[in-house]
Order: C-alpha cells, then sequence, then structure tokens
C-alpha cells in the first residue's frame, strides 16, 4: 500500500519540505546559484512538483507547470518519502533504477549537501500534519 | 565488520582472458547474435595493425566487418558520437565492438544507445534513462586503467555547452570484455604509469567508499596485490606479458569493484583537473591519491591498513594507524617508481585555480561516497597541500 494515500496528500508533505528548502537562506542560495529548474516526477500516487531555481523567489509549483525543467526526477512516490527521511542513498537510487535523473547530475550533487539538513525537518513536518503513522513506514 | 544491510552487484559483462584471446572475437560475435559488426577505435590504434586483429578474428565467423569508426579522440565529444552513430547505423551494424581506452569505450556506449535507441545522445544524460537491452556490444581494452569494459558509465563532452556530460545505465554495459595482453604491449610506459595508478586509485577508494560490500572488497584487494607486483615491471619493461596480463586483470577487477562501491574524493577531486586543465585522469589521480588516503586516514585507518598490506607493506605489529601511513608511503614511491610526477604544480595547474577545483568538487558524485566527508575549504587544503 502506498505511502500517500493521494496526491493532495504527497503535496502536503513532500511539497512540504520542499517549500522548508526554498525560504531556507542556505538552501535558497545555493538553490538560486544552480538557477536549476528541477521537476519532480511521482507515480503512486501521480503528482509533480516544480521547484524553480531560475527565478528569484524561488518558486514551488505542485501539480503541472510551464515552466520547462533542466532536470527531470522520476521516482515513485515512497521512494520520496523514504529520500526525505534520510534511507535511500542517491547515487545507490539511481544506480538501481529507484530514482531516475534527467538532465546534469553533477549539478544536482552539488546540491545533496545543502538539502540533507531537511532531512531532520521532514519528520517534523509529518508531525505537524499528524501523520506521525508515516515516520517509520 | 557488519555487513551492509543491503547491496546489489553487477557481474555483467563476461570476461575472457588470455593472450591472443582477440581472435575469439569472430566466435563470441556469433554468440550474441551479431552478422554485421562495426569497430570503433582511434587512428593510432589503426595504424599499429590491432583493428587489423580485430577484423582477422571476425573471419570465417559469419559475422561480416561492415565498418570502422576511428576518429575518436582522447577525451570524447558528443559530435563525435552522434558522427560514429550515423556512420555505424549507414553501414547496417548489428554488433558493436569498441577497441580502445576509456575515450573509445565511452565513445562506443553513447553511440550503442544512439544506434538502439534513436534520437539525440543530449536525450539521455542522466541516470536510469534506458529501459531495455541495447546491441550487442564487446569491449577490447587498450590500456590497463580504466575499467570502463566493465562500467555503466560513460562521460562525454559537450562542446558546445563546454560540460562534461555523464551517462549512466546498467544497459550500457557491454555483453563481453575480451583482455588480450598482447594488446597493451605497444601502450608507452608514460601511459602504462598513469593508467596503471589509475586502476589502483579504483581499488583503493572501492575499499574505503561508503559503498564497499564483501564482493567488492575482495576484487579491490587482489586488484591492489596485482598492481603492486606488476606496474612497475609493466613500466619498465613492456614487452613483458605476464606482467602487462596481471596489469589488464587488475584494471578489469578494480573497473567492477568500483562500479559497484562507487569511489571517492581522489576521484572527485581529480576529475576537476582534467577538465579545467586537461591533467590527464591517471596523473591526476596519481598526485592526489596519497593526500585523499591521508584525509580518509582518521575515518577508516583499519581499512588502509589492509590496503597496505596489499600493497606488500610488512604490517605485523604495526597498529592501524602506522600500517595507514606506510601504505600512504608505498603508494608515493609506486609513483615515484613510475616515473610520474608528485605535485600538481608540475602538470599545469595554476596556483590561482585551486579555489575553482575546489568549488568544482563539490558536484561530483563520487564525493558521496568518501567516508570523511569534505566540504569545499577541507578539498582546497588538499590541493594546497598537492601543488
Amino acid at each position: 500500500m502506498p505511502v500517500f494515500k493521494d496526491a493532495e496528500q504527497l503535496y502536503d508533505c513532500i511539497g512540504g519540505v520542499l517549500d522548508y528548502l526554498r525560504t531556507d537562506e542556505t538552501v535558497s542560495v545555493a538553490f538560486r546559484k544552480s538557477g536549476l529548474v528541477i521537476r519532480f516526477k511521482y507515480s503512486d500516487p501521480d503528482s509533480e512538483i516544480t521547484l524553480d531555481g531560475s527565478q528569484d523567489p524561488i518558486t514551488l509549483t505542485c501539480g503541472p507547470c510551464d515552466r520547462a525543467p533542466t532536470v527531470d526526477m522520476t521516482m515513485s512516490a515512497d521512494t520520496a518519502h523514504q529520500f526525505w527521511l534520510g534511507k535511500v542513498n542517491l547515487v545507490a537510487a539511481l544506480t538501481r533504477g529507484a530514482m531516475k535523473a534527467k538532465g546534469p547530475i553533477p549539478a544536482i550533487m552539488k546540491l545533496l549537501p545543502v538539502i540533507t539538513p531537511a532531512y531532520k525537518k521532514y519528520p517534523d513536518i509529518l508531525r505537524e500534519k499528524g501523520l506521525d503513522n508515516l515516520i517509520n513506514v | 565488520m557488519a555487513l551492509p544491510q543491503l547491496f546489489e552487484f553487477h557481474v555483467r559483462p563476461r570476461i575472457l582472458y588470455g593472450p591472443r584471446s582477440v581472435r575469439e572475437i569472430g566466435f563470441e560475435a556469433n554468440k550474441l547474435g551479431g552478422t554485421r559488426a562495426f569497430i570503433v577505435t582511434d587512428k593510432m590504434l589503426r595504424q599499429v595493425g590491432l583493428a587489423q586483429r580485430v577484423a582477422d578474428g571476425l573471419a570465417g565467423s559469419g559475422v561480416t566487418l561492415v565498418g570502422i569508426f576511428d576518429d575518436v579522440p582522447p577525451n570524447s565529444e558528443v559530435k563525435v558520437v552522434e558522427a560514429g552513430a550515423a556512420y555505424a547505423r549507414e553501414a547496417g551494424c548489428d554488433l558493436l565492438i569498441a577497441l580502445g581506452g576509456g575515450s573509445v569505450m565511452d565513445t562506443a556506449k553513447g553511440m550503442n544507445v544512439l544506434l538502439s535507441e534513436g534520437g539525440s545522445l543530449l536525450d539521455y544524460e542522466g541516470a536510469g534513462l534506458l529501459t531495455r537491452p541495447l546491441k550487442p556490444f564487446i569491449a577490447i581494452p587498450t590500456t590497463a586503467g580504466t575499467g570502463s569494459e566493465v562500467t555503466i558509465a560513460a562521460v562525454i563532452r559537450d562542446e558546445a555547452q563546454g560540460l562534461k556530460l555523464e551517462f549512466n545505465s546498467p544497459f550500457m554495459m557491454p555483453d563481453v570484455a575480451i583482455l588480450d595482453p598482447e594488446l597493451t604491449l605497444s601502450l608507452p610506459p608514460g601511459l602504462t604509469a598513469a593508467t596503471g595508478m589509475d586502476a589502483l586509485t579504483h581499488a583503493i577508494e572501492t575499499l574505503v567508499s561508503t559503498g564497499t560490500q564483501p564482493l567488492s572488497d575482495a576484487l579491490a584487494i587482489g586488484a591492489i596485490k596485482l598492481i603492486a607486483a606488476n606496474l612497475r615491471q609493466a613500466v619498465q619493461h613492456g614487452d613483458d606479458l605476464e606482467a602487462r596480463g596481471a596489469m589488464l586483470l587488475a584494471s578489469n577487477m578494480a573497473g567492477i569493484a568500483f562500479s559497484n562501491a562507487m569511489l571517492g574524493i581522489v576521484h572527485a577531486m581529480a576529475h576537476p583537473c582534467g577538465g579545467r586543465y586537461g591533467v590527464p585522469h591517471g596523473v591526476a589521480n596519481s598526485i592526489l591519491l596519497p593526500y585523499g588516503m591521508a584525509y580518509n586516514l582518521p575515518t577508516c585507518a583499519p581499512r588502509l591498513a589492509e590496503v597496505a598490506a596489499a600493497l606488500g607493506v610488512e604490517t605485523r605489529g604495526l597498529d592501524d594507524e602506522t600500517a595507514a601511513l606506510a601504505g600512504i608511503a608505498a603508494v608515493r614511491q609506486l609513483a615515484a617508481d613510475c616515473g610520474l610526477p608528485a605535485r600538481l604544480s608540475e602538470v599545469g595547474v595554476p596556483h590561482e585555480g585551486l579555489a575553482q577545483l575546489a568549488a568544482d568538487s563539490q558536484g561530483d558524485a563520487m564525493m558521496m561516497t568518501n567516508p570523511n566527508p569534505a566540504g569545499e575549504e577541507d578539498v582546497l587544503a588538499l590541493y594546497e597541500r598537492a601543488f
């Protein structure tokens, strides 16, 4: 059974952590510097979130977005959930096909060190939304 | 040591080793179902007759050689891959043979993607984008270092963007790798030394990688022993077929090992040196390896002590840290004995470029699996020491 019951719940949780990153000073500076437009495409439930670092302020769109992405990250919603819980090694996930990345991999890797603090934030976001039950899924 | 919770180990391709094993190419091509073979190589290898030896091996097998593409430069480019694929498609090829070093292998991997899936090479930049097997593909390395014949990746420069692009998929791996040490006899001493140190770096970084696991460990240790025992001889007596064979196997073993366990800070620091200043990859690795080992020592002294023992250092009675330091000294000595430079300042890296190199290293995927996390300032300090 998928972790998220529907796209709205995914936007609430995964969108929540991405929104935290968007507004975090350190991450937003690094992300703006990269100029990347990253589209996350999820399955189970089908959904997509676009983080646009090509403009100031950085924008976050839950659902279809007109901006052409520089990087497309495709994965199941469950994999995304595990990733933000800090339980997925990105390199291993890409190698094993649990995640697919279309675009410049080095640019994505460069952002990883700045986004890892959000691993600690994600469980807090789940708790705030009364979804403690998802933390150990 | 605790076993990892979950790991995966790719064992493709099938490997055929032996002097004159290139003669088996026709049999192997036939077995893969190929009927119209196409060779990807470079001009030098064609001139010295190695492409002809592949062609001779195909004779009488029922597999026709329909073309040879020899325009591969030392660092391949998108336009080269696309030109090669167009030529191979026009020739009606249904099986690719890569004969050469890392650049040739990577070019052939890219060509195979285009031949099998169509489109533009840039459509496949990234990881995990291929979903099915490509055309049959045989790799015959003529250098002993990159291990490209057993890896899932290709790095190809896009002149238009001025960037090196990465392509990763298990489907890009060759089906068969033929390791014929006779094909490496003509490799000059400098290149033998640099590629050999590249293989040594693969093996050592595999052992300390956070992605390491018992299967890759065994191959990495085996590779280090072979390199320690044979690299000097292969450099100083290039006609020694035994030493050449041992190095070819060591490169292959280290290639399988790192392809499964990933690498670390030395590669993350060497890649920008190549990208910005054209420092040959093996040379950059050779210079930076002792510094990377020293940086990682606080987090993995027991592992580096194992490296020292595999290098032939007498470690009995030594604590791990002392043994590891002796191993680092042995690596330095090996590089010096092979005539390789010891400093970045000797290979055209300007001091004012070090800060940019440190920034570049932070975007390298290999940094992810380094045991001792390294930020930009840590890396800059290491570059300074290696300068």
